[in-house]
């Protein structure tokens, strides 16, 4: 898979007027003054203030989305500041509540462990065949340090999750935006070809996983595999057994989150390695938005093919019309595609009619949930640092 | 009349037991299965060979349990050894598996297109009565729970039938894999398969050679 070649240059689309962007971008306003206007925080200075930052901040992103008529650029700034404002806000208030990072056994026992949206798809087996919950987290809001507890963890996910599929991997996943944002820093990627087989790493891994955690009883990523313990917390290393998970988790993070986004300029950890993003594949299914190739317009250029960060298109696949059903819809092929022929559609319509209209109903569903969800974690982030500075 | 008792109870506990026996065979069977011939004849012939293996190891056990007396709950230590050991064959039956699907993959699976993963030959029975006799071999709790109570009954040859008796009862759990049929080998599959069993295998073997060592492992 080339990733240098000479690129034609890209037309972009006309950019809107400033009056027809702001109307545009109304909706968002509301929702984003109605997310961060909280009552609650009217004592605490800082979080209104942080609440301000982030409205401005998502509102302004919308915006320049809506002016340009680009998705990516603006999407991953967005999405960079979350998964660097998460662990900023997480690591503080994990501190702040236990001392530590690491998770000790009696908090697990406890049922106190945070839960994160990771180990969903290695829970299912084990609640079929027992119905038990194989983490040792708290269901309802009440178990301390699980924050809002897996029944509220899960009912984000699968509200989101139905609306934009495995678009949460680009607007909600606050993990993906470290890798991101590394990508984004050489010019060039260094290793320029990857075997197109290790796309099938997710599958595998989301298979171990899943087959492991049914047999062990326990959530097998998460204790063995997860790179992003390294920038949340871990098992609290007693013995030799947590030293090598810890072990386990820095090299991956090291190796996955860091270098090799830097060689290849692509999520790495995502597109070979995550098992939630197998998993989250599935529901492009039931997503109705998509991004399809105009085959009228379509020269195969592979520029579409080089720009996805995800390695979620081939050649064969643009034959097709089509991504590969591990798609994030970043947006990365659209903006790139210098004759219009990569588009958004929703299911059931004729593709490249009215994209546009196709790309602002995926907008504005997709960031709304983005300001209700990541907004929120950012808001957190900032609150921290402000709390640090003052 | 007693003797109906203990083997309606070895049936008993063993169709309760076989949630648990699939789970605990699951990381080694579903794989393995995944990287055979598609089609109902090829995936039954691997599931037969496979509990037929699975039966043999069931036997040795019993008699060793009842030989040496409850040698689950007796001897953790050299429980542990065991199941580490065990574990280490696990993991390098599982790699051996994983490579030889390779080799039956090429060059038909170079190409993106479809193919028929082992179309021309079978791998025989070779590796699926290894995997067997190993996931025999393994010390899952209601293993564990079967082998104690078969200590406890007054001869070799009841030991071994109500091992038997057991090994039926948690097989029937095993038949709705023969499902796996129906899903397409191709090369997505087959590497998918390949790459879950490596990773599997790497689990294993960690954790084989963790309770050699001495330790306890992650939950055993």
């Amino acid at each position: 898979m080339a990733t240098n070649v000479r690129l034609p240059r890209t037309v972009s689309p006309a950019p809107r007027t400033i009056g027809r962007s702001l109307l545009l971008t109304s909706p968002i306003i509301v929702w984003s003054i109605l997310m961060f206007a909280n009552p609650n925080t009217q004592g605490d200075r800082r979080s209104q203030i942080a609440g301000a930052i982030t409205a401005v901040f998502m509102i302004a992103l919308f915006f320049m989305m809506m002016r340009t008529g680009t998705t990516y650029r603006c999407r991953r700034l967005f999405f960079v500041s979350l998964g660097i404002l998460f662990p900023v806000g997480f690591i503080h208030n994990v501190i702040a509540a236990r001392g530590t990072m690491g998770i000790p056994i009696e908090e697990m026992i406890a049922g106190r462990t945070p839960f994160c949206f990771m180990p969903i798809p290695l829970l299912i087996l084990p609640a079929a065949f027992t119905r038990t919950l194989v983490f040792p987290g708290s269901i309802l809001p009440n178990g301390g340090m699980s924050g809002g507890g897996m029944a509220a963890m899960v009912g984000i996910w699968l509200a989101i999750t139905l609306v934009i599929g495995k678009g949460w991997c680009s607007y909600a996943c606050f993990f993906g935006g470290i890798e991101e944002g590394i990508a984004a820093l050489p010019k060039r990627a260094k290793i320029r070809k990857i075997d197109v087989r290790w796309r099938y790493g997710p599958w595998a891994v989301l298979l171990a996983m899943v087959l492991l955690s049914l047999a062990l009883f326990e959530p097998a990523y998460c204790m063995w595999l997860c790179p992003f313990k390294a920038v949340s917390e871990y098992v609290a290393a007693r013995n030799t057994v947590g030293l090598v998970q810890n072990g386990i988790f820095v090299t991956l993070f090291a190796g996955l989150v860091i270098v090799l986004p830097l060689l290849t300029k692509k999520r790495t950890q995502c597109s070979i390695f995550c098992p939630f993003g197998a998993f989250q594949s599935i529901f492009n299914k039931t997503s109705i938005f998509e991004v399809k190739i105009d085959q009228t317009r379509c020269q195969p250029c592979v520029l579409c093919q080089n720009a996805c960060p995800n390695m979620s298109l081939s050649r064969e696949s643009i034959a097709r019309g089509e991504t590969l059903m591990s798609c994030m819809k970043c947006g990365a092929c659209v903006d790139v595609c210098p004759r219009q022929a990569v588009v958004w559609h929703i299911k059931g319509t004729e593709v490249a009619v009215k994209p546009e209209r196709a790309r602002l109903m995926f907008l504005y569903a997709a960031w709304a949930m983005a300001v209700m969800f990541g907004g929120s974690i950012i808001a957190q982030g900032l609150t921290t640092i402000l709390h640090f500075l003052a | 009349m007693a003797a109906s008792v203990q083997f309606g109870e070895a049936l008993v506990l063993g169709l309760a037991s076989g949630p648990a026996c699939i789970a605990a065979c699951g990381p080694v069977i579903v794989p393995s299965l995944l990287t055979e011939r598609a089609g109902l004849q090829a995936n039954a012939q691997f599931l037969l060979v496979f509990l037929g293996a699975r039966l043999v190891g069931y036997l040795l056990f019993a008699i060793g349990a009842w030989e040496l007396g409850a040698l689950a709950s007796m001897l953790p230590g050299s429980r542990m050894l065991m199941s580490g050991v065990i574990y280490v064959m696990l993991a390098c039956s599982l790699i051996w598996y994983a490579y030889s699907a390779r080799r039956m993959c090429s060059p038909s699976c170079s190409g993106s297109r479809l193919v028929n993963i082992g179309e021309t030959k079978s791998r025989g029975a070779g590796g699926a009565s290894v995997l067997g006799l190993l996931t025999g071999f393994s010390l899952c709790p209601p293993f564990v729970v079967a082998g104690i109570r078969a200590a406890q009954l007054s001869s070799v040859a009841q030991a071994v039938l109500f091992f038997s008796i057991f090994f039926v009862g948690t097989s029937v759990w095993f038949v709705p894999l023969a499902g796996l049929s129906c899903v397409t080998r191709n090369e997505a599959v087959v590497t998918v398969a390949r790459i879950a069993m490596v990773l599997i295998a790497i689990y294993y073997g960690s954790m084989g050679i963790v309770m050699m060592l001495g330790g306890k492992g992650n939950g055993h």
